[in-house]
């Protein structure tokens, strides 16, 4: 190890032991100049996203009924012509065409899915990609793959590498926010070996008040002013604690710590609270708890949260799917479609990387006669903002959507890009654990220079 | 799993910066060359190309094969492909470039931009490739890479390997200072910095550092007035005795240990084939009861590892939960084989890294797919443990003398209700996608009754109903993959097996079989095939005899670290040649002696350390040289201050407010459950989600081995303290009891804030906080305000630390 390596690692371990919570930064600290200000952070690459926003569709949405249209399978509909013999998770019959039309949309003419008629509206600034590759056909292992480029549950997420690398813009919020219904936290939002603030603070937007979104938010029983008082007193005796320590760091980042938590219940209160805004916009997100994370989502890139994680599920249709991915399309077309709107009319869309996708699609094939099985050889995600150029499609898949066959983007190149746009060298950002250097890209992952505009 | 690819970026920076600083000459350069062949080329030959240009295809097509340098170069029907030196003439290029000009490969598509970069680099260096070793020119390129790196004989002369021996005692500035033989190691190391110890620490201190690190709770009151005023000789002695033989010692130091072992109740995912055990919990109470026993670590580690092989009695099977409760994934049966076999291969590797990290502190599984970059360990090394592992089975099993058959039936009656329910549903599905397709119904309906029959028959079977644990036992483990439609897992008691090399870490790409043996490094040369069994008593007992001195420097290097907050070696896990190198190396040696003449007695160990003038100093930071020259603490002139692990900290609480539920062993309670009092060490311990203080606090994530905690600092640890219900509820308990209550009397109250102080914090209040706690209390003195209070003191970071 060269001396130099030595010391970035030794500054490493000592930052990720005594950080001063979420504004406290491992790696943006070694980025930066010696210009203590969080704006104008030093990255790897000029900075063409600040943000990002990852709408995760839990389950595998089918690309063939939403963002890939394949004409070719009405003709071979029930036959299994030869390029579809690929193995999947079950058992599955003769191709199943879609019952959904595609059109043109936009000056780009992207073709979308009538299930999705508010996103649609805003194709040209989307980039569709249609030759994603996945890692595995099971759930777990292959969202685990989607999210830290591993089938394992032990390497940290996208958003904690993002959180590690950049470090949150805002003093009194966490870098790294994973919004979801329900109280069980995603499995997908851990910071594994990376220090465990990176790891996505968990809101759950099944609810409406901020105290009920994020866990010991509030104190029941004092009132503010109490409280303050009381923190007064404890911060008090920490300090006294602090000077006959010697001037401890550790217990210099806890006092701090404990004034940000003091203020957090107060910030992140704000941030939380919808009712803040107006008819109007809440109107155009439309009902329901996504698109509450949709806007939620918005107010916290306003904040300067580096990477939210949202959350939706149910869209493994095995079966029936016909009927039931409407419901699902219904749920997040016109949050998603308000969302980039919302974005771009106050400036935001520039510097926010929107990604959409599941952890694999869906196979042309069908399965219990009108499903879909897990098809993780090629499926369709898309861009937005960030740097992305609109108004475009990338790669594409076989005549009948099974499996990529032109451009194949595998979730490494995605991860390359992403922490591209943020600043960030996929193969620079490292962390070492258990002997040697991680980074999120494990040995692969090319930048998709087509893409960026 | 993810140490497959330990190509690291840290080894590119080798390779790179090693052509930077010496001249190249041209053998140099070859060697680079073909150290890039190996490294960028020809993986993707093995991956890409061989299928089809290699030796054992029927007939290699277009008449090319890559697979050896003479025939590379030799090119194929359409004549050489590779022109050394010259990537823009070469065929190679224009096919793998989809040039246009030549055929486009490989036909599954295009390979990445900067693959294709990598094979014109490798051109242009003269396509530089290890020479054929065989004279018709067919050394495959496919089989393992040449054992070209690994030199056995001259790794064991690494650090780690050597013979531990008690050293000299080095001369010192202050020969009075010393209390053990460590003091004299450390205090030379600070006397060549020219470093002065601090002070001993005070009473007080001392003993709330005594039983917190050695019990994990805090002192009473009465415990530190007594030890304050007792001015005898071996007071500290005493008090170290009395608590090395508490029984919450077995608590406290079996914690740690379980963090070394990823105890946990269940597994990653919850699917239907990794469902939790059932057992788990008599392996921790196992662990706790040796710790107090003090049975020596030797033989901790062996029965760990093969107590079933061993004669003992039929409770300490229970030690084999080391292995019992491994993770392990989901193994969907309808996935082919190929798939199952790499979920089942990392697997092992999780294991036999736990083992080799955990016992030996190397990093074995970097040798999964090539042989380790830095370390003398070989892929044959690896395969050879990893027979171990193939030869194992995971089982529950009963903790007393029961029949042969009722234990087997345990196991396999809970893998044939899990099959059996999945066939059922298969079937059951199956036969609804025939309706809809208007397909014959009648041979799933009849499969799923059969099936159905077959599962209520296992289902009503009588199982054994004595104690039973999660452990392991000899036999083989298989991957059937003969029904296409269904992959099974075979386990064939007394039929262990040896593995083959899995080229590049692919298990569907097998090499030469490797006898299960010990790694070579360590051996004898050459290694000694196991002969009994799996192996698994022969590889525990090749750890604590070929391998002891580095057993026990790995072990004594831990306890170190869990008494001090920092050990010698600051990676715990890692000796070999990337792990850091001990700061006191005769100490780590003189210990590690000591400790294997000791009988590899921990609590011989402990008392070595806790009596130390080392240990036993002030924490307090002293500024100005000492910080300036050793800002970390490496030279130890000053105990480290450290933060109390989550669960030692939510013991103290449940402790200081007189809450703690003594009961110990059996069934885990969940943490998050306010009523559950006992020590933490008994709440369930789960890979799943874990108990929010766990998570929050650092507790570490135990789906794999853990070398040391890694403490964070945030402002969500800090709302949990302030607004989560476990410090208020707390808080209620101390006001509610015989302490201060509502009071008009000021003197009455001031008393009442001392009692609060001396309780939690175990001093008196200095007159400001005195002042500032009659104020927090308010003129009212209400309930509240004294809840508020308690609640508080209960918060400080003075109560999270252990000076």
């Amino acid at each position: 190890m060269t001396e130099l390596q030595r010391q970035l690692c030794s500054r490493r371990q000592a930052l990720g032991s005594i950080g001063a919570g979420f504004g406290a930064l491992a790696m943006s600290d070694l980025l930066r100049t010696a210009d203590s200000s969080l704006v104008g952070a030093r990255t790897h690459f000029p900075q063409r996203a600040k943000h990002v926003i990852f709408l995760f569709m839990s389950g595998g949405p089918s690309h063939l009924d939403l963002l890939d249209p394949k004409p070719l399978i009405k003709q071979y509909a029930g036959q299994r012509p030869g390029e579809v013999q690929l193995r999947t998770e079950r058992k599955t019959g003769g191709l199943l065409p879609s019952p959904f039309r595609f059109a043109a949309r936009g000056e780009s003419g992207i073709e979308v899915s009538e299930l999705l008629p508010h996103l649609a509206g805003c194709a040209d600034d989307l980039c569709v990609l249609r030759s994603v590759v996945g890692g595995n056909p099971n759930h777990a292992p292959a969202a685990n793959w989607l999210f830290s480029g591993r089938i394992d549950q032990i390497h940290p997420s996208l958003g904690a590498w993002t959180s590690y690398g950049l470090g949150s813009e805002n003093q009194n919020l966490p870098g790294f926010v994973s919004l979801k219904k329900g109280s069980t936290a995603s499995r997908y939002v851990r910071s594994g070996y990376l220090p465990g603030r990176h790891q996505g603070t968990p809101i759950d937007v099944g609810h409406d008040s901020p105290e009920k979104m994020i866990a010991h938010l509030r104190n029941e029983s004092l009132s503010t002013e109490v409280q303050q008082k009381q923190v007064d007193f404890i911060q008090q005796l920490n300090r006294r604690y602090q000077q006959n320590a010697g001037g401890d760091a550790a217990l210099e980042a806890r006092i701090e710590a404990m004034e940000t938590a003091f203020r957090m219940q107060f910030t992140a209160g704000e941030a939380c609270d919808l009712n803040r805004e107006s008819k109007t916009i809440r109107e155009s997100y439309g009902e329901g708890w996504f698109a509450n994370g949709c806007l939620l989502a918005r107010r916290l890139v306003e904040r300067g949260v580096r990477y939210i994680h949202l959350e939706h599920s149910r869209w493994d249709h095995h079966e029936h799917i016909s009927r039931e991915i409407p419901k699902m399309a219904a749920e997040i077309d016109q949050p998603i479609a308000a969302l980039l709107r919302d974005l771009k009319q106050r400036g935001l869309l520039e510097e926010t990387l929107v990604v959409w996708g599941g952890e694999f699609g869906r196979t042309p094939v069908s399965e219990n006669g009108d499903g879909r099985d897990h098809n993780h050889y090629g499926f369709s995600m898309w861009l937005a903002g960030g740097g992305i150029r609109g108004g475009t499609t990338y790669g594409k898949t076989d005549d009948f959507g099974f499996k990529a066959v032109e451009d194949r983007v595998s979730v490494h190149d995605l991860h390359a890009t992403i922490l591209h746009q943020l600043g960030l060298d996929h193969e620079r950002l490292t962390y070492r654990y258990s002997g040697r250097d991680f980074r999120l890209t494990d040995l692969y992952g090319d930048v998709i220079g087509d893409i960026l505009a | 799993m993810c140490l497959r690819h330990c190509l690291t970026t840290l080894s590119l920076v080798f390779l790179v910066t090693s052509r930077l600083d010496s001249p190249a000459t041209a053998a140099d350069a070859d060697i680079d060359g073909i150290e890039f062949f190996e490294k960028r080329i020809r993986p993707v030959l093995v991956q890409h190309c061989f299928e089809c240009h290699a030796t054992k295809p029927k007939k290699s097509k277009g008449g090319l094969r890559l697979d050896s340098k003479r025939a590379a170069l030799a090119g194929g029907d359409s004549g050489p492909v590779i022109m050394p030196g010259k990537p823009d003439e070469s065929l190679l290029i224009d096919a793998v470039a989809y040039g246009g000009e030549f055929v486009d490969m490989p036909p599954s598509g295009k390979l990445p931009d900067r693959v294709i970069a990598d094979f014109r680099t490798w051109i242009a260096l003269g396509a530089p490739m290890p020479d054929d070793k065989t004279s018709d020119g067919t050394q495959p390129a496919s089989s393992p890479a040449p054992q070209k790196t690994v030199d056995i004989e001259a790794g064991r002369s690494f650090w780690s390997f050597q013979p531990v021996s008690q050293q000299p005692l080095p001369n010192v500035s202050n020969a009075d200072w010393p209390q053990q033989r460590l003091d004299w190691f450390v205090l030379a190391k600070l006397d060549e910095q020219q470093l002065e110890p601090n002070p001993p620490a005070d009473r007080r201190t001392l003993l709330r550092r005594l039983d917190l690190d050695l019990t994990g709770l805090p002192p009473t009151p009465d415990d530190v007035d007594a030890f304050v005023s007792d001015a005898s000789p071996d007071a500290i002695e005493r008090v170290v005795d009395r608590l090395l033989c508490s029984p919450h010692y077995g608590e406290r130091w079996g914690r740690h240990w379980l963090d070394v072992a990823r105890y946990a109740e269940d597994n990653p995912t919850g699917e239907s084939t990794c469902q939790p055990p059932p057992f788990p919990w008599p392996y921790r109470d196992w662990v706790i009861r040796t710790h107090n026993d003090d049975l020596p670590y030797d033989e901790f580690v062996r029965r760990q590892l093969a107590a079933d092989l061993m004669d003992l009695p039929p409770e300490e099977i229970a030690a084999t939960g080391f292995l019992g409760l491994s993770p392990v994934y989901h193994k969907e049966p309808k996935l082919s084989g190929e798939v199952i076999r790499v979920i089942v291969a990392d697997e092992w590797d999780e294991r036999l890294d736990t083992i080799s990290r955990g016992f030996l502190g190397l990093t074995v599984a970097c040798a999964r797919c090539h042989d380790h970059k830095f370390d003398p360990i070989t892929t044959r090394d690896y395969y050879a443990l990893a027979g171990v592992m193939a030869s194992t089975q995971l089982v529950e099993w009963p903790l007393v003398n029961a029949s042969l058959a009722d234990a087997e039936a345990l196991t396999k009656t809970r893998e044939a209700i899990v099959d059996y329910n999945l066939r059922v549903s298969y079937a059951k599905a199956m036969q609804t996608a025939a309706e809809i397709e208007k397909q014959p119904t009648e041979p799933f309906e009849k499969l799923a009754k059969e099936y159905q029959k077959t599962l209520d028959d296992w289902k009503s079977r009588k199982l054994f109903d004595g104690p039973i644990a999660n452990v392991v036992r000899d036999a083989g483990v298989w991957v059937d993959d003969h029904d296409p439609d269904w992959t099974n897992m075979v386990y064939r008691a007394g039929e262990p097996r040896n593995l083959p090399v899995f080229v590049r870490g692919n298990p569907n790409n097998p090499g030469d079989t490797v006898p299960r043996r010990f790694l070579e490094v360590l051996s004898d040369s050459p290694a000694r095939p196991f002969k009994h069994g799996s192996g698994r008593l022969e590889l525990a007992d090749a750890i604590v005899t070929d391998a002891a001195p580095l057993a026990a420097r790995v072990i004594v290097n831990r306890v170190w670290g869990w008494h001090f907050g920092q050990p010698l070696v600051r990676t715990p896990g890692n000796f070999g040649a990337l792990g850091e190198r001990p700061s006191h190396p005769e100490l780590l040696d003189d210990l590690a002696a000591r400790f294997i003449a000791s009988g590899w007695s921990l609590k011989w160990l402990h008392r070595e350390i806790v009596l130390s003038t080392t240990w036993q100093q002030s924490s307090r930071i002293r500024d100005g040289r000492p910080t300036e020259v050793d800002p970390d603490n490496r030279l130890l002139w000053r105990m480290n201050r450290r933060r109390l692990e989550a669960e030692v900290w939510r013991d103290a609480v449940l402790a200081t407010i007189g809450q703690l539920d003594g009961h110990m062993f059996g069934k885990s309670d969940s943490i998050d459950d306010e009523k559950n009092h006992r020590r933490t060490i008994y709440g369930t311990i789960t890979r799943q989600n874990p108990a929010d203080v766990l998570r929050l606090f650092d507790f570490p994530d135990a789906k794999r081995h853990s070398d040391q905690r890694t403490l964070t600092t945030s402002p969500l640890q800090q709302l949990y303290l302030l607004n989560g219900p476990f410090l208020q509820q707390a808080a209620d308990h101390v006001v509610n009891g015989p302490l201060p209550g509502s009071t008009d009397d000021s003197d009455a109250r001031s008393d009442s804030v001392q009692q609060l102080f001396r309780t939690i914090l175990l001093r008196e209040p200095t007159t400001d906080e005195l002042d500032a706690s009659l104020r927090l209390i308010g003129d009212e003195s209400t309930q509240q305000g004294w809840q508020i209070l308690a609640h508080s003191l209960l918060a400080t970071n003075e109560f999270l630390y252990s000076d």
